[in-house]
């Protein structure tokens, strides 16, 4: 016989793999994530008016979509939520008129009801659902809203204030020590000016155009590291290492210092985004292992180790002010501290007696993992903080 | 090293080869007869068999295609069922995508280790099955990339977990539960191997019908194992369409590749060649699990691609265009080399008569070989970069792999491809029911 399998041959493999496949469907049924799979089959239509929100529906514990349409002539955002405490289990934002939104919610036992946020109208509830049995589902999250933020957002301001008068006389002592020559002392002084920068938390454009003027790296300057927009600590810390003289780096370090005043004068009516300080307590990690752990940033003083030790105290005072809104809405806020914990042993076992830090290229392969995998896992533990504490409308 | 040639075979009936061909590159259907029958075993046939019917079959006919096939081609192949004695991943033949990650473990003692076995036995059975991510509400990002839709398909995925030498050191108290024949990797002479690119603590080889499917688990693995391993190397790979339709596929010097195989049908064989058993200094949780070598193999194929046809196929000992061995008229002829003891047909030298010369003597050292091809960009000269992945499963490395690659020190084509990195492993038992995990049997 030849090597080509026969028609029939072949016909006989397709029967029997269309019989197993279907077998299949019933034994998979028997798991966790089938039983949910086949549950999220569950679909309801709902929908929503300046009049009514969501009607009456009933569910039964598991998996379940809601096929949401907006017949309110405006834009709305629904929620769905346990109407004794308002805890949201399920959001779906920006539903425009006309238009149908879907939102997944694993329902567990309790009560549920829709709320309806329409554009110009007060929000208001549907009817209450009850789910029977005693199912565990998404847990439902109380809002955080803007009020919740004023003081977090007052604490964080107050902390970075301290800081910017701390680092202002620092970078002092920087360009004064440039200009006296002295470049040993000038490199340590310049460690501890950067350290107290990166403590501030800074990220994604906290303090506007001064963070690009006052930390900006090379990268996207057509000129690169000789590039007359190349201002700040790295510019500084370049020529602090690459050998360049005090008289090569007055103007640079007269610049920096300059830019960390403006700061510091501006700093009192600038306005910190209160979504922002959530979005932080994952974002400033999620800098430093971009442009620190990789070494993108190190511009000759291989302390992008103490760099990120410096972002994970940033992180720390970020969850400090945001602990009362966290306690009761995060269960995972004990592990970020494990992790954040561990890392932070990790990064200082790097820290040399004499003041010296590993850089990141002379790390052995296993340091380096440990680093780098406690980073992901701390990152990965923070994540959720900047969803629990986005404010909502509610 | 066995890359174009053949490391088994003299043993398999033709009817096998057969069976090989109706599921591609590997194994295909009858397996099922091997496992016993049963969902799980069926299922894997559907795996592995059901792509290549597709493409070899189906291209070019009026007939309406069947709808598993239709499946496999759209990237719906029917989910590989995870929980068995062995592992899903390890009999069935090739998948047309693959990655290899060798990872290093972070966590910190032994109890962080099953934490982090735990994780990955039940992503892996989660990702092989397939349904709905987790719904988060506002209280987390979403528990999925989304890469494969609001609805995870499991896509023919397999998981494929291996331990290697380094996770017995003293770390977690468990050098005395070595595998009896698990060593780090040593350089042969014509290995040029980079040590970044080399060992681990732990193999993960993902499998699927397609690459977006591998990379959804693969993110979804690291995304939930962050704190307790890093990735140390990774390669992908993938199956070449056989071309022409019904052959078997190429690799990237242009030759079929993994013509022969031993069966994956005869428990006989499996037992003899496969499968580690406890007893004779294994220990007890070895059982059931398999040795796996990872090499990662450069082909240099400019240099290749200015060699003679001829010379090409003496290296090889088969013809380029038929894949036949140059002694014969059929692909899956088996090279009659009593007859041609001085090489005038295939030379003494040629790859596949160095791997498998098919003497009694032998026949105890063949590997069960899959092979993937990769492609990752250019190198330092200009050259383009790509190889083999070349990975075999094997009772015992010393007596199978190892024996077979020192016959190939010194084989002509040396010249023209450069084993750079891998490693071994020992590809743990399977996850046999919900409540087991990959390696409860080595933690407790």
């Amino acid at each position: 016989m030849s090597s080509v399998p026969s028609a029939q041959v072949l016909s006989r493999a397709v029967a029997a793999l269309a019989a197993v496949a279907t077998l299949a469907g019933c034994s998979a049924a028997t798991t966790p994530a089938s039983r949910r799979a086949g549950a999220g089959g569950a679909t309801t239509a709902i929908s929503f008016n300046a009049a009514q929100c969501g009607g009456h529906w009933r569910a039964r514990p598991g998996a379940h979509t809601f096929l949401i349409k907006n017949d309110a002539g405006a834009a709305a955002e629904v929620n769905l939520i346990n109407p004794a405490d308002n805890a949201i289990y399920g959001l779906l934002e920006a539903i425009g008129p006309e238009t149908t939104g879907t939102m997944a919610v694993d329902l567990g036992s309790g009560r549920y009801a829709f709320q309806c946020v329409i554009d110009d109208i007060d929000p208001f509830t549907g009817p209450t659902v009850q789910i029977p049995g005693h199912a565990k589902g998404t847990p439902g999250i109380v809002p955080v809203t803007d009020n919740d933020l004023l003081q977090p957002e007052k604490e964080y301001h107050a902390y970075v204030t301290i800081g910017l008068n701390q680092l202002t006389a620092q970078t002092k002592t920087l360009a004064a020590d440039i200009k006296a020559g002295k470049l040993t002392a000038a490199r340590a002084a310049w460690l501890t000016a950067h350290l107290s920068y990166e403590r501030l938390g800074a990220a994604y454009g906290t303090f506007g155009d001064f963070d690009g003027e006052i930390d900006g790296r090379a990268d996207g300057l057509p000129d690169g590291v000789r590039d007359p927009g190349f201002t700040g600590f790295y510019r500084v810390e370049y020529g602090l290492w690459h050998g360049q003289s005090a008289r090569e780096l007055t103007n640079p370090v007269d610049q920096l210092a300059g830019y960390v005043q403006s700061l510091r004068n501006a700093f009192p009516d600038m306005e910190i985004d209160l979504l922002d300080i959530g979005l932080r307590t994952h974002e400033i990690l999620e800098n430093a292992v971009q442009f620190q752990l990789s070494g993108n940033d190190d511009y000759g003083s291989g302390t992008t180790l103490a760099t990120t030790a410096a972002n994970i105290i940033g992180t720390r005072e970020l969850l400090t002010i945001l602990r009362p809104l966290l306690v009761t809405r995060y269960g995972g806020l004990p592990g970020v501290y494990v992790w954040l914990n561990r890392l932070t042993a990790l990064l200082n076992a790097q820290h040399h007696p004499g003041g010296g830090w590993t850089p990141v290229t002379k790390l052995s392969t296993t340091a380096r993992e440990q680093i780098d995998a406690a980073a992901g896992q701390a990152l990965t533990e923070l994540a959720p903080i900047a969803a629990i504490t986005e404010p909502r409308r509610i | 090293m066995a890359t174009a040639g053949e490391t088994a075979g003299n043993s398999t009936p033709r009817g096998d080869a057969d069976e090989v061909r109706i599921g591609g590159a590997g194994s295909g259907g009858s397996r099922r007869a091997f496992l016993g029958g049963g969902i799980g075993a069926g299922l894997l046939g559907v795996a592995a068999g059901g792509y290549a019917i597709g493409d070899a079959r189906h291209q070019g006919h009026a007939d309406p295609v069947p709808a598993v096939v239709t499946d496999a081609v759209t990237g719906r192949l029917p989910a590989v069922p995870f929980h068995g004695k062995y592992q899903a991943g390890i009999l069935p033949g090739s998948s047309p995508a693959t990655a290899v990650v060798s990872f290093d473990v972070t966590a910190g003692n032994r109890d962080e280790l099953a934490g982090l076995l735990r994780t990955i036995t039940e992503r892996a059975r989660f990702l092989t099955t397939g349904g709905v991510p987790e719904p988060v509400g506002i209280g987390a990002p979403p528990s999925d990339s989304g890469v494969l839709g609001p609805t995870v398909v499991p896509d023919g995925l397999m998981v494929t977990l291996g331990v290697g030498s380094s996770l017995f050191d003293d770390r977690f108290g468990l050098a005395s539960r070595r595998p009896a024949k698990l060593a780090k990797m040593q350089p042969f002479p014509d290995d040029g191997l980079d040590p970044a690119q080399c060992d681990g603590d732990l193999s993960l080889q993902l499998s699927a019908g397609h690459s977006d499917a591998v990379l959804h688990g693969l993110r979804d693995i690291a995304r939930h194992t962050r704190g307790g391993m890093q990735p140390r190397w990774r390669i992908d790979g993938f199956v070449s369409p056989p071309r022409p339709a019904r052959t078997t596929p190429r690799n990237l010097l242009g030759f079929m590749d993994g013509i022969a195989n031993p069966s994956t049908t005869s428990k006989e064989v499996l037992n003899q060649l496969i499968w580690v058993r406890s007893g004779g200094g294994e220990p007890a949780w070895t059982a059931n699990g398999s040795y796996l070598v990872i090499r990662l193999i450069r082909m240099l194929v400019e240099f290749w691609d200015r060699v003679s046809v001829q010379e090409q196929e003496n290296m090889i000992g088969r013809r380029r265009d038929t894949g036949f061995p140059l002694d014969a008229n059929s692909e899956f002829a088996h090279p009659d080399y009593a007859l041609d003891p001085t090489g005038a047909t295939i030379p003494l030298t040629a790859h596949i008569r160095l791997a498998n010369p098919r003497t009694p003597q032998t026949v105890s050292s063949r590997i069960l070989r899959r092979g993937y091809n990769y492609d990752r960009g250019i190198d330092e000269v200009g050259d383009l970069d790509m190889g083999l992945v070349f990975t075999c499963y094997q009772q015992d490395i010393k007596r199978q792999f190892e024996a077979v690659q020192t016959r190939l020190i010194g084989e002509p084509l040396v010249d023209y491809i450069s084993p750079f990195g891998g490693g071994y492993f020992f590809a743990v038992p399977g996850v046999v029911d919900g409540s087991d995990y990959f390696g409860r049997a080595l933690l407790t």
